[in-house]
C-alpha cells in the first residue's frame, strides 16, 4: 500500500529538517511535473519495508499563492479530478514564531483538510522561554498537536505513530477551492480578520510567552552594518571562490588520474587499436568528464547550503540586492555568477535560489558569459603566442600578457551584465520580480542535512545530465576518429574535418580556416580540448604551439580566436545542465544561439581591427 | 473601499529608522485589484493598523529595507516600500 503523507509550512519553519529527521537518507529529489521547482519525496522505512511515502512541499505562505514554488504547492493542496493527492497533510509550524506560521493553519482548517500538526522548532523555542497549551492548541485548531524538534529528535517517533494510526483508513482527498474564496484570501477584510484570529488564538495557548532573539539581533548588528556587513560579505564570498578552486582541483585532479589510469591498463590489454581508442578516447574519456564536475558541484552546494541553513544567504542577498538590480539580476544572483567563474555547471545548478523564474533565467542565460576556468589553458596558449612579455609602466611586476588575461575576464563579467540588461528588457512577465523576503533567524546548520544536499545534487547532476554528456563525448570521439585512412586515425580526413571544411567559408571572415573550424568540434565537449585539437591539426607539439600559430594563421586570426572563446558558446556539459534545469531545450539553444552570434560579431570586430592598424 | 490620505502620510521609504509606525493604508487604492506582490506584503503582516518598524537600510545605495511587522525581519525593495503608507506612531 502506497500512503502519501506530504508535509506543508512556511518557509523558514524547519520543514525540511524534519522531513531529514523522518526520512533518513531514503530520498530522491525530482522536479514536480512540468515546472523546474525541486520534489523531494522520502520513505519511512520499517523492517526493510517502504510503509510510507512522504513528499516534502516547498513553502508556502498563504493558499493565495503569489510565487511558482507557492502556486505549486497549492495545485497539490487543491488536486484537480483524476489526479492523486497525500493521505494526509503534516502541517508544521514554527514554534519560534507561531504568530507567523498560525496563518496557513487557518486557511488550511477553514477548507477542512483532515490536519496533523508537528509544532517544530520546540527546543529553540523551548530555551527562549515558551510555554504553550498544547491541548488548548489543539482544540483551537482542531487537530492533533505534536511538538517535535528535528535537532533533538523529540517527537519524531510520536509523529511518526500518529501517521502510521492515521493512514489506515484515510481516503484520498480532493479539495476543491470555490473560486470566490480565492478573492476572499486576497481581501483585505479576509486578512485582517486572520490575524485577528492569531491574536487571539495566541492570547489563549501562549502560557508563557517568547523571549525576542537577542542573539540574531546582535549578530545582525555586524552582518548588516555598512562597513562591517561589506567586509564580511566579500570575506565569505571569497572564501567561497577560494574553496571551490582549490579544494576541487585535487579532487578532480585525482578523477582525471584515475581515468587517465585505466586508459593506460586498457591500451596495456587491449591491442585492437580501434576498440582501444573507442575505450579509451570515447567511452572513458566521456565518463571521466562527466564526473570530474563532480566535486565542484558537490563543494558549491556544501558551500551554499551551509550558508542558506545558517541564515545567512538571505542576509548576502539583502546586502546586494540594490547593487544587482542595476545590472539587471536579483540579490540572490550573487553566489551562481560568481561561482560561474569556476564552473558554470555547478553556477546553473545553484540559480535555483532565486524564486523568480524570469529572474532566474536570466541568470542561467549570462552565466555562459562568465570567464569558468576551463578558458584558462585556451588563453594561455592564445596569449603566449599574440602577447609579448613585456612589463606594463615599466613595472617589472606588472607584465603585460596578466593584464590581458585579467582584461578577458572583465570583458566576460561585463557582457554578461549587458546581456542580462538587454534580456530583462526583451523577456516577456510572467510573474513580478519582488524582494519581499523574511530574514531568517541565525541557526546552527546540520552536517547531516548539508550531507544529504550535496548528495541529492550530485545525483540530479549524474543522471540527468551525465547521459547526454556521455554519448555527445562518444559522438564526437567517433567525428575525429572516422573514416579510417589504412586503418590509421587521422584528423585531417575525419567526418569532424568535413564538416570543418564545409563551415570554413562560413567563418572566413573571421580568418578562420579548415584547421580552426575542425579544432572548434571537439572543443564542444570540453573548451580546453581545443587545445590539443590545434596542435593535431598543426602538427605541432603542445610546447611549439605559440610559435605555430603566430606563423599559420597571424596576429588578426589569433586575436579573432581569443574573442571567439570570451563569448562563444559553453560546452556540452553547460548546455546539459540548462536543458535540465529549464526543462526543455529552447532555453539552451537560445543560449548557444546569442553566444555564437556574439562570438562571431565580436570576432570579427576585432579582427577588423587589428589588420586595420597592425 | 477608499482611503482618506492627509499630508501627514508617508510611505516606508519615507518614514525616519528605529520607530514605532502605524500602517494607515496601501498607497493604491484598491479598486484595480490586489497584485501578487500587495498580496504577499498582507500575508506577511502588512495591514492596516499594524504596528511596524525599520530596522536598518542595506550599505548600497540606502535599499532595501529591514522591517520588523509581527516579530519577522521583512526585506523590502524601494518601490516594494512605497506601496504601504505609514505614520509615526505617537
Amino acid at each position: 500500500m502506497n500512503l502519501q503523507v506530504a508535509l506543508v509550512g512556511m518557509p523558514n519553519v524547519g520543514k525540511t529538517a524534519l522531513f531529514n529527521k523522518l526520512t533518513g537518507s531514503f530520498q530522491r529529489v525530482a522536479n514536480f511535473p512540468g515546472v523546474t521547482v525541486e520534489k523531494k519525496t522520502g520513505w519511512v522505512i520499517e523492517d526493510g519495508k517502504k510503509i510510507l511515502e512522504i513528499i516534502d512541499l516547498p513553502g508556502i505562505y498563504s493558499l493565495d499563492a503569489t510565487t511558482l514554488d507557492e502556486k505549486v504547492t497549492k495545485d497539490f493542496l487543491l488536486k484537480k479530478e483524476k489526479e492523486q493527492t497525500a493521505n494526509l497533510f503534516v502541517l508544521v509550524l514554527d514554534a519560534t514564531n507561531l504568530d507567523k506560521s498560525l496563518y496557513l493553519a487557518l486557511q488550511l482548517r477553514q477548507l477542512g483538510y483532515p490536519l496533523l500538526i508537528a509544532l517544530n522548532l520546540m527546543d529553540e523555542a523551548k530555551k527562549r522561554g515558551l510555554k504553550v497549551d498544547i491541548e488548548k492548541l489543539a482544540n483551537l485548531l482542531n487537530a492533533e498537536v505534536i511538538p517535535t524538534s528535528a535537532a533533538t529528535g523529540e517527537g519524531i517517533k510520536e509523529l511518526t505513530d500518529s501517521i502510521k494510526k492515521r493512514t489506515h483508513s484515510l481516503p484520498i482527498y480532493n479539495i476543491e477551492l470555490p473560486n470566490e474564496m480565492q478573492k476572499t484570501f486576497r481581501s483585505p477584510e479576509y486578512v485582517n480578520r486572520t490575524f485577528k484570529q492569531i491574536d487571539e488564538i495566541l492570547k489563549e495557548v501562549t502560557l508563557s510567552p517568547l523571549r525576542p532573539d537577542t542573539f540574531s539581533q546582535k549578530i545582525d548588528h555586524f552582518i548588516l552594518h555598512p562597513i562591517w556587513g561589506i567586509i564580511i560579505l566579500f570575506l565569505v564570498l571569497i572564501i567561497m571562490f577560494q574553496t571551490l578552486f582549490s579544494w576541487s582541483s585535487p579532487l578532480s585532479d585525482l578523477i582525471e588520474f584515475v581515468f587517465s589510469y585505466s586508459g593506460e591498463l586498457i591500451s596495456k590489454y587491449i591491442s585492437h587499436p580501434l576498440l582501444k581508442s573507442f575505450l579509451v578516447d570515447g567511452v572513458i574519456n566521456g565518463v571521466g568528464g562527466v564526473l570530474v564536475f563532480l566535486p565542484q558541484i558537490v563543494i558549491l552546494f556544501l558551500f551554499t547550503q551551509f550558508l542558506e541553513d545558517l541564515g545567512y544567504l538571505g542576509r548576502a542577498a539583502f546586502i546586494m540586492d540594490s547593487f544587482m538590480r542595476k545590472m539587471g539580476l536579483p540579490g540572490k544572483a550573487v553566489i551562481p555568477l560568481l561561482s560561474s567563474h569556476a564552473c558554470a555547471i555547478p553556477g546553473i545548478m545553484s540559480t535555483r535560489v532565486i524564486e523568480n523564474y524570469r529572474e532566474r533565467l536570466i541568470t542561467m542565460l549570462v552565466i555562459p558569459l562568465t570567464t569558468c576556468s576551463a578558458r584558462l589553458p585556451v588563453y594561455a596558449v592564445l596569449i603566449g603566442a599574440i602577447i609579448p612579455d613585456s612589463p606594463v609602466f615599466g613595472l617589472g611586476f606588472l607584465r603585460l600578457p596578466g593584464l590581458v588575461l585579467f582584461g578577458l575576464y572583465g570583458l566576460g563579467f561585463f557582457s554578461a551584465m549587458m546581456m542580462s540588461l538587454i534580456l530583462k528588457k526583451s523577456l516577456p512577465h510572467s510573474s513580478p520580480s519582488m524582494l519581499l523576503m523574511e530574514l531568517p533567524p541565525y541557526r546552527v546548520p546540520k552536517l547531516k542535512n548539508l550531507l544529504l544536499v550535496m548528495k541529492n545534487k550530485g545525483q540530479i547532476f549524474l543522471k540527468k545530465a551525465g547521459g547526454i554528456i556521455l554519448i555527445i563525448s562518444i559522438i564526437i570521439w567517433m567525428l575525429v576518429t572516422f573514416p579510417q585512412q589504412n586503418g590509421q586515425t587521422s584528423i585531417e580526413f575525419s567526418y569532424a574535418a568535413s564538416i570543418g571544411r564545409t563551415f570554413e567559408p562560413l567563418f572566413k571572415p573571421l580568418g578562420f580556416d579548415w584547421r580552426i573550424t575542425t579544432a572548434l568540434i571537439p572543443s564542444i565537449g570540453a573548451r580546453e580540448v581545443v587545445v590539443s585539437a590545434l596542435s593535431l591539426v598543426l602538427s605541432a607539439d603542445e610546447q611549439n604551439m605559440s610559435a605555430a600559430l603566430v606563423e599559420q594563421f597571424g596576429l588578426g586570426t589569433l586575436v579573432a580566436l581569443l574573442v571567439w572563446f570570451v563569448f562563444a558558446p559553453q560546452c556540452i556539459s553547460t548546455f546539459a545542465v540548462m536543458k535540465r534545469e529549464t526543462n526543455g531545450y529552447l532555453w539552451p539553444s537560445v543560449m548557444v544561439a546569442y553566444t555564437m552570434i556574439l562570438a562571431y560579431t565580436f570576432a570579427f570586430v576585432a579582427r577588423s581591427l587589428v589588420t586595420l592598424w597592425f | 473601499m477608499e482611503f482618506d490620505i492627509p499630508n501627514s502620510m508617508m510611505t516606508i521609504n519615507e518614514a525616519p529608522l528605529k520607530q514605532r509606525l502605524s500602517i494607515t493604508s496601501f498607497k493604491d487604492d484598491y479598486s484595480s485589484g490586489i497584485s501578487d506582490i500587495e498580496a504577499r506584503l498582507m500575508h506577511l503582516g502588512f495591514i492596516h493598523g499594524a504596528t511596524i518598524e525599520i530596522k536598518k537600510k542595506a550599505p548600497f545605495f540606502k535599499e532595501p529595507l529591514l522591517v520588523e511587522v509581527r516579530g519577522r525581519l521583512v526585506a523590502l525593495s524601494r518601490s516594494e516600500a512605497n506601496l504601504v503608507s505609514v505614520e509615526v506612531c505617537e
